[in-house]
């Protein structure tokens, strides 16, 4: 049986860790705090990968806790989302060696809760409290454009994620519902709501073809989606000439409580979870020509007190091959694991 | 959406933020040596404070004005729309009633002058949905107020907007050249050199439109403006627009332009000037305004346009273009068959028309949403830099998106002396406000409007009619209303004769009573006198403004530290 090993614990935060970002090309991972700081780290060591250190700390920019840290495609980049209502967007001066905050994006009413660059770095998407979610477009000279608010979810948005090469996006929301949004000729509408959850939704990610969607929800299921485009050999009806996404398959009776965070290996298609129920948990499909319409998802490493007693705020696979058996993780112990994925068998 | 929910008002839900408190603080009047007291309610809901020795004192009820609702982020969604309500068709009928009734008793000195004030745009939209001209429903919605309502006058705001639109204008090319004279020069120089070396480029590099990637600057760019308070002046006729910026954008006040909208110019003129001619005090009037939007109520509630004296407002009332059309069905009229009545003869833009002799309906050309960028634009360029016709001379260009248009009038040099936009809707009103903000914004004058496609598009407007036509999109229906809206035409504020008497265009009061085109000579000439002196306080009063930061002084009490 496969299972996760701890490779290293990172300390530094005062407060609970709330995303756990790694960069484009894994060498380095982003995490952000309640503490209102960001913190860079890195293997520091070509030998031993249990020593880590914090090359970096983002602080000052924002009022409340950060709640939210995406790095552009190029890795140059950082965008932070905050509770003081804010975007803050940073650049590593190569001239200082430092972070700095070079944008501050405004317009959330309040609590800003997730933001995400687009898959070439051109679009930035934030979604916040105020229940809506909003569409920059980056300009020259640090400067941004507001291109859309759409304000079609009824309640808070936890969660924006870009398509892994398109312009689509989709949000997560405590209204229970996943929507995708695209570009008309004018303004982006929303293309499609996913039904199906019956809690807030904590988390999504796309798998590494942008054809399917994995969601995590406060109703204790994870469930996978997927797009059947117009004109589809399924014979899936697509209303408005836009993909229909549909529910292929649900896990459930894995996690015992509310799931906050879903992270799709783009590298090898597992796909890791982290609960309030203390438990980080792998899944792997069923290989099967003929489940492309209704995989199986099997459960393959469990982890329990992956953050002692603390609930489990977010989990990310390492983005390369170099180390894809990488997971980590943040939790509201104010720790940042390392784990490895260690499979006996292969 | 920081927008007043009235904006939405069909899209209520109950959701009410747990972190955001209603900041109205109750005033509690401690009196000096307080003794023991209990409260008591009798049947009719009336608290009483008893004190010891058992004297009963009336206690009085804490109110929550609309207007404290404006003052404050808090609650907002149902407990706005409630308060909204409360300027109905619901408080019209009750006008109505007791005017009936004192009629009817002999009361006559007891009865209100009813007067009605329609935007141009709700005439549109009800045009539109019932399928006749303007002129018509111009007509019949003067039988449905006058005859079947018993209002006394029905009046159209095309009228007050030609005012509107002079005082924008002149408030502008005061700000114009106030900007010139402490900065602006050096300023707008420096940007039409870096304008004339980015053509240069261009042309030499062929310009691809895709997103473009982040390029880095040069240092200390010689465009970007020390802070200027007088430019860009930003359009104030759109209250959603007014309401957000004064909740979220304080520093953005000072842009907004002071000049009163149509609505308010004919408050002014209705409670002021018009309740003095008939002899009557400003609260022996009711004004309602048709709009075709519902945040004008709020705009209406405003504590600048109330009258302390008496206790009145400017517009008593605001009313929808959807309110009114329910107020049909509600008085069993079948509108389309109502009979055309007279027009009244005050307070429209009523000529008759050179070709055919009969009196037509003259609005303002430009944008739905009053034609204010067209008029400043044309005024500006003829009165800073004596070009009388601006049509050749003014570039238009879409920018992002259908709603955000740039007007760039060039001087015969080649050179961007003005340049205008109109920002329409929540998006493109973002980037304006953060361009201010960032000292970027290179306009002079910017409309903006909250709702995308502007007014004509309002909130209040009547939606599309079901047809069974799945081929008419909501898009289609917006331009059906808008050409009607057009086939209006225009015609500048400065050859409307009452905007001239106002403004007293070299004219004597006894050159008006001479020119015998007019119709009502008395009547302008009474009017030039009203506002005497256009540059003097009375006319400031009357004709413009003021805009108030709200600021949310109450810390979040549910806001915990996370």
């Amino acid at each position: 049986m496969p299972r996760l090993e701890l490779v290293a614990q990172l300390k530094g935060h005062n407060d609970r860790v709330w995303q756990v970002a790694w960069s484009p090309n894994g060498n380095m991972l982003a995490t952000c705090s309640g503490d209102k700081t960001v913190r860079i780290w890195a293997n520091t060591s070509h030998s031993d990968t249990s020593k880590w250190d914090c090359v970096d700390v983002l602080d000052g920019a924002h009022k409340r806790t950060i709640r939210s840290v995406a790095w552009a495609p190029n890795g140059k980049e950082l965008a932070t989302a905050s509770f003081d209502s804010t975007t803050g967007v940073w650049e590593y001066e190569e001239r200082d060696k430092e972070w700095e905050c070079v944008a501050t994006l405004e317009g959330h009413e309040n609590e800003t809760k997730s933001v995400a660059w687009s898959a070439n770095g051109s679009l930035l998407a934030t979604c916040s409290r105020d229940k809506s979610v909003w569409i920059w477009e980056v300009e020259a000279d640090n400067d941004f454009e507001c291109l859309s608010v759409l304000q079609e979810h009824s309640q808070d948005v936890k969660m924006v994620a870009w398509h892994p090469h398109e312009e689509v996006l989709a949000s997560a929301s405590y209204d229970d519902t996943i929507k995708i949004w695209r570009e008309d000729d004018d303004d982006w509408y929303c293309s499609d709501t996913l039904q199906g959850h019956t809690s807030t939704i904590w988390a999504i990610d796309f798998d590494k073809t942008g054809e399917q969607i994995v969601s995590a929800s406060d109703d204790t299921t994870m469930r996978f989606w997927k797009q059947y485009k117009p004109n589809n050999p399924e014979g899936v009806a697509t209303p408005g000439n836009a993909p229909k996404w549909k529910n292929i398959c649900t896990i459930s009776g894995q996690h015992e409580r509310c799931i906050y965070s879903v992270s799709w290996s783009k590298v090898h298609g597992r796909v890791a979870s982290a609960s309030g129920d203390n438990h980080i948990k792998v899944f792997t499909e069923e290989s099967s020509a003929q489940a492309v319409n209704a995989p199986t998802w099997n459960i393959s490493a469990s982890v329990s007190d992956a953050h002692g007693v603390s609930d489990i705020n977010s989990v990310s696979w390492f983005p390369t091959e170099k180390h894809s058996d990488w997971l980590a993780s943040g939790g509201d112990d104010g720790l940042v694991n390392i784990w490895r994925y260690i499979d006996d068998d292969v | 959406m920081a927008f007043s929910s009235a904006l939405v008002l069909t899209d209520l839900n109950d959701y009410i933020s747990p972190s955001q408190a209603c900041i109205k603080p109750v005033e509690v009047q401690k009196k000096e040596n307080a003794e023991e007291t209990s409260i008591k309610v009798n049947e009719a809901g009336t608290y009483y404070e008893v004190s010891m020795d058992g004297t009963e004192e009336k206690l009085e009820s804490a109110s929550i004005s609309l207007n404290d609702c404006l003052a404050c982020s808090g609650c907002i969604t149902s407990a706005e729309s409630v308060l909204i309500s409360m300027q109905s068709q619901e408080e019209l009928y009750k006008i109505l009633k007791s005017n009936a009734e004192a009629q009817e008793s002999g009361r006559l000195d007891d009865i209100i002058t009813v007067v009605i004030s329609m935007s141009p745009q709700s005439r549109a939209s009800i045009a539109a949905k019932y399928g006749i001209s303007p002129m018509q429903a111009h007509r019949k919605l003067t039988q449905f107020f006058k005859h079947t309502l018993g209002a006394h006058y029905f009046f159209d705001t095309s009228f007050s907007r030609d005012f509107s639109l002079v005082e924008s204008a002149r408030e502008f090319v005061d700000r114009y050249r106030n900007y010139m004279a402490n900065g602006g020069q050096q300023i707008e120089a420096a940007r039409q050199e870096q304008e004339e070396k980015e053509q240069g480029e261009e042309a030499g590099a062929g310009k691809v439109k895709q997103r473009r990637r982040r390029g880095r600057g040069a240092d200390g760019d010689a465009t970007s403006a020390p802070t200027s308070q007088d430019m860009p002046m930003l359009a104030s006729a759109c209250p959603g627009w007014i309401c957000y910026a004064e909740k979220t954008h304080g520093f953005i006040l000072p842009h907004i332009s002071a000049s009163k909208s149509p609505q308010q110019i004919m408050g002014s003129v209705v409670k002021d000037f018009f309740a003095n001619q008939l002899g009557l005090r400003p609260n022996q009037l009711y004004h309602i305004s048709v709009m075709p939007c519902y945040d004008k109520k709020l705009e209406a509630s405003r504590p600048d346009f109330f009258d302390e004296q008496y206790q009145t407002r400017d517009v008593d009332c605001v009313l929808t273009t959807i309110e009114v059309d329910k107020m049909f069905s509600e008085q069993n009229v079948d509108f389309p068959s109502l009979p055309e009545a007279p027009l009244d003869e005050l307070f429209n833009k009523v000529s008759q028309s050179p070709t055919t002799q009969q009196p037509t309906l003259y609005g303002s050309s430009g944008s739905s949403s009053g034609g204010y960028l067209e008029y400043i634009l044309a005024y500006a360029a003829r009165e800073l830099f004596g070009v009388n016709d601006i049509s050749s001379n003014v570039q238009v260009q879409t920018a992002k998106n259908v709603d955000f248009t740039e007007y760039t009038l060039k001087s015969d040099d080649g050179k961007a002396v003005l340049r205008f936009a109109s920002a329409y809707g929540f998006r493109n009103i973002q980037n304006v406000v953060r361009k201010i903000k960032n000292n970027k914004c290179t306009y002079h004058f910017v409309e903006v409007m909250a709702c995308p496609g502007g007014c004509i598009n309002g909130g209040g407007q009547l939606p599309m009619t079901d047809s069974g036509d799945t081929n008419v999109s909501a898009k289609d229906w917006i331009s059906h209303v808008e050409n009607i809206y057009r086939s209006i035409e225009g015609i500048r504020p400065e050859d409307n004769e009452a905007v001239r008497a106002l403004y007293r265009y070299g004219m004597s009061c006894d050159f008006i009573l001479g020119i015998t085109s007019l119709n009502q000579p008395i009547f302008l000439c009474h009017l030039s006198e009203w506002i005497g002196d256009v540059t003097s306080e009375r006319a400031k009063k009357l004709l413009r403004t003021q805009y108030h930061a709200v600021t949310q002084n109450l810390a979040n009490p549910l806001a915990t530290v996370w």
